[in-house]
């Protein structure tokens, strides 16, 4: 086990040597998971990114962790020479959520900025883009946060067609049109 | 628009002439769109009912709104709708436009398409196979031999209603007057 994952407990060394207060997990070949303070993010990346050849920058993530009262972002890290994935959990405060952003390191960056920023609210420091996206003229709280209601919001603005309320069987419906029987599918099995 | 339109397309001829060439706009509003390379080209062939696609408003018959609207859409198909010249029919294809679908739950699609454009046909399915867009298809042209399908002057008559309901879902309405 511990000879197929050396490279992986390089990097942990050298992760855990440098950036004393990260905590490195290594979840199977090829995937590490490293929990880090939101204010060293920057460094963190751009360490990962010209010395370690961490240079692909496939995803952000956002998680409203709301019985913890916090935000997660979890930045994802791909090298191709060795051919790694690591992913940076971040950590930030749910009532004031701010990150610094990584436009200087990636260009597409700041796509992932938006969209996170239209959809859970966290404020980019630094990205200038910032502001309507996908949704268009929404006026309520961003939607993919957890206590964002969205069955009644749905309930209130939109209206239904009736037959949905009491969750009619529509084969019963299609059989009587047609003048079928439904075969009785409990019957069949013994 | 004068009311004679409404009378002189009673014709019998005129309904002919229109079933057997309806024009649809090419216009993939939702993912319903995949199913129309397959219906418009050789194995269920749709051109032998002298459909074919159209490029802008102002020559289209059919306005396909095919799979779910988002409210961002429905500004724009409104603008487009009212752009097409009569007579016009619209199809809703798909399940979403009948109850919701599978965004049932999504607060940014419109579940119930007829209370914003007047609907003359539903196509159920998720998606409709070739075959039930063609069902669609014919049913739509049975109905303007029966000298149902009126929809464009539902729309004139009850405009108010579907104004109503158009402004109640968006917010931001900059939009022309209709005066067709």
């Amino acid at each position: 086990m511990s000879d197929e994952l050396k490279q992986e407990q390089e990097i942990t060394q050298i992760i855990h040597k440098t950036f004393k207060s990260a905590a490195v997990e290594i979840k199977r070949a090829g995937r590490l998971a490293v929990k880090l303070r939101s204010d060293l993010l920057p460094p963190f990346i751009s360490y990962l990114k010209d010395y370690m050849q961490f240079k692909h920058l496939v995803m952000i993530s956002g998680v409203d962790w709301i019985e913890e009262n916090a935000f997660e972002l979890v930045y994802h890290l791909y090298s191709y020479e060795r051919k790694i994935h690591v992913m940076v959990k971040v950590r930030l405060d749910r009532n004031n959520p701010q990150m610094q952003t990584l436009l200087p390191f990636w260009d597409h960056a700041g796509t992932y900025e938006r969209e996170i920023h239209e959809m859970l609210g966290i404020h980019f420091e630094g990205n200038p883009d910032l502001g309507e996206f996908i949704l268009e003229d929404w006026d309520d709280i961003p939607p993919m946060r957890r206590d964002f209601k969205t069955v009644e919001y749905v309930n209130d603005l939109y209206e239904w067609r009736e037959g949905r309320e009491d969750r009619q069987d529509v084969r019963k419906t299609i059989a009587e049109q047609y003048d079928e029987t439904i075969p009785d599918f409990d019957k069949e099995e013994k | 628009m004068k009311e004679d339109w409404g009378k002189e397309a009673g014709n019998i001829i005129a309904n002919w002439a229109r079933k057997h060439s309806l024009w649809v706009l090419a216009y993939g509003t939702g993912c319903g769109a995949i199913e129309l390379p397959p219906t418009m080209t050789s194995k269920y062939d749709a051109e032998r009912f002298g459909l074919r696609g159209a490029a802008t408003p102002r020559q289209a018959d059919v306005l396909l709104i095919s799979g779910y609207l988002a409210v961002k859409t429905l500004k724009r198909v409104i603008r487009t709708y009212e752009q097409m010249q009569a007579p016009k029919y619209v199809i809703g294809f798909g399940s979403c436009t009948i109850n919701g679908g599978m965004y049932w739950d999504s607060y940014n699609t419109v579940k119930r398409l007829d209370d914003y454009l007047p609907v003359d046909v539903f196509i159920n399915g998720c998606m409709p196979r070739p075959e039930s867009v063609i069902d669609g298809i014919i049913g739509l042209q049975k109905l303007i031999t029966e000298d149902k399908a009126y929809g464009w002057i539902k729309y004139q008559k009850n405009l108010d209603w579907y104004r109503a309901n158009q402004k109640k879902v968006i917010k931001n309405w900059k939009m022309p007057d209709y005066n067709w």
